[in-house]
């Protein structure tokens, strides 16, 4: 077994049981190493990522994301990526589409604060304990989670939308013909 | 002492790209920052899912300029790597000469920028000069001082005949001796030195704990470089020594970025005499599967990293990136604490921030 996967599996084990299992390992075409781990409950976040930070481990992104897709969303996660001396490890954790709440990091990670700032205000995730949880990129003004709630100008008037209208007035067109 | 807050925006910080700042003064020296960001967010995250893999490759080299080639290449990877495509080597040496022919243009800009703001009128038309050589090199083999369009999902877009081979070798010879030049000034001018040493400075602690990337990483004594810790393309053929100081001030940052500058023309002489015989893409393109893939890349500025989600169609679910400006932001309160605010010009654009990035 690799060093990384063995000191990450040891990490894990340490902080939520062996029962829990290991992290599953992926190799690129160069010899990459990418982990993918799915955490259980929020409140994991922090222990497991107090453990990584000692190992040295950079949080190096934090992506939140709508499943299956943004189209027919029923919940949310959010993947963190860490990197480990090259390698990434993504712990992914799922959390419900209305009062998606997660504990901040920024106490581990000072630059969690950013990342965890951006998805509060684009994906409605509350962020509990953040220090400074004002809006970064999007107004104050507005609610949360705008692109969920609000159709961008280019979907309003893209092809596709128009295709329809001009199918569903065909349609009508020929119910009333004679 | 009392407290003074001002606001300062682009014009007197000396960038380019409107970013606005809360600065909190006691005296003539700085005592906090906050960061005002979101002047140019373009949702493009969200528009990502909006189009189709190959319409995405054209919006990503839109998002900034400086760093324009390293999203399309990270995000080609990505969708490489999901699909089990094996990139032809020859396309894998050509990413690699675009993307260190737009190191050396972005690290001179920025070292251009440094003198101007220290006063230095002589040593920034000097700089700007031989940037110019490496803008005239893009557009002569590219067609694009900035945009180069190199990267499609399989290879690149672009071919090196034998007459653009010698050319390119010429432009590079040319900048060997004016990029040791460089750096002999950088590192031994009086005047730079004063202006630069102990400036701005992020120690190895704080940068690690901010979890800055790139140069301002390398400047503050932390040995990490992408193309050396998971060599992505060509990178793992190539060699080169990951460009490391320990000051963590002005003039480090400096330095890293003109060693790396001079790195990059070994690097491209290092392509060129090794560019396999063979296609530059794949003739065929297979379906992307459902699932998830990180890529990474050491853009100019530092790490790249993108997280593409995708469930068999041809949009993705998610498509995130984490630029190498974001963390550093974070991290130059710290850089400021104290300085007097007279410096605030240099130490911000030592870090070579790019807005465009961070807004997205």
């Amino acid at each position: 077994m690799h060093d990384v996967e063995a000191t990450v599996a040891r990490v894990l084990e340490g902080v939520l049981g062996a029962q829990r299992g290991e992290p599953a390992w992926r190799r690129d075409a160069k010899g990459g190493m990418s982990g993918w781990y799915r955490l259980g409950n929020p409140e994991e976040i922090p222990m497991v990522a107090r453990a990584l930070a000692g190992l040295e481990a950079r949080l190096s992104m934090v992506s939140a994301y709508l499943v299956p897709s943004p189209q027919n969303a029923i919940g949310r996660e959010i993947a963190y990526h860490f990197d480990l001396d090259g390698s990434t490890l993504t712990l992914t954790l799922e959390l419900p589409l209305e009062g998606a709440r997660v504990p901040s990091l920024t106490q581990v990670y000072r630059n969690a604060d950013w990342q965890e700032r951006e998805f509060r205000e684009l994906y409605d995730i509350e962020v509990l304990g953040h220090p400074n949880p004002g809006r970064l990129f999007v107004d104050r003004s507005l609610e949360p989670a705008l692109f969920e709630r609000l159709i961008p100008y280019s979907t309003f008037i893209n092809g596709a939308n128009g295709e329809r209208l001009w199918r569903e007035v065909q349609a009508a067109q020929e119910e009333v013909a004679p | 002492m009392s407290r003074t807050v001002i606001t300062l925006g682009p014009r007197q910080l000396g960038l380019e790209e409107p970013m606005y700042f809360r600065v909190q003064t006691a005296g003539d020296r700085v005592a906090g920052l906050e960061v005002l960001a979101g002047q140019v967010h373009r949702g493009l995250e969200h528009l990502t899912l909006k189009r189709n893999f190959y319409q995405n490759i054209t919006l990503l080299e839109r998002l900034c300029s400086l760093c324009s080639n390293s999203h399309p290449s990270t995000f080609c990877t990505a969708l490489e790597e999901l699909a089990g495509m094996v990139v032809p080597p020859r396309a894998e040496y050509l990413r690699a000469v675009a993307d260190e022919i737009k190191r050396i243009a972005s690290h001179l800009f920025n070292c251009a920028v440094v003198a101007h703001i220290v006063g230095e009128h002589a040593l920034f038309r000097r700089v700007m000069e031989l940037r110019e050589t490496v803008q005239q090199t893009k557009e002569a083999i590219y067609g694009n001082r900035m945009d180069l369009a190199a990267n499609c999902i399989g290879g690149v877009r672009y071919d090196l005949d034998a007459g653009r081979v010698g050319y390119l070798k010429s432009q590079l010879e040319g900048l060997k001796a004016p990029l040791e030049e460089l750096y002999r000034v950088f590192a031994d001018d009086p005047a730079l030195a004063a202006a630069t040493v102990g400036v701005g400075v992020l120690t190895r602690e704080q940068a690690q704990a901010f979890g800055v990337v790139g140069p301002v990483a390398r400047a503050a004594g932390i040995d990490y470089d992408v193309r050396e810790k998971s060599p992505y393309g060509a990178y793992d053929r190539l060699s080169f020594q990951v460009a490391v100081q320990a000051a963590g001030d002005v003039r480090a940052r400096a330095l890293v970025r003109l060693v790396e500058a001079r790195q990059a023309v070994s690097l491209i002489e290092q392509c060129l005499d090794q560019l396999p015989e063979g296609p530059v893409a794949l003739m065929s393109f297979p379906e992307i599967p459902a699932g998830e893939v990180i890529a990474k890349s050491e853009a100019p500025r530092g790490e790249l990293i993108y997280y593409l989600r995708t469930d068999g169609t041809d949009l993705p679910v998610r498509l995130k990136w984490r630029v190498p400006s974001y963390p550093n932001w974070a991290a130059l309160g710290e850089m400021l604490k104290g300085e007097p605010v007279s410096r605030i010009p240099l130490i911000v654009n030592s870090i070579d921030p790019c807005i465009s990035c961070t807004d997205r």
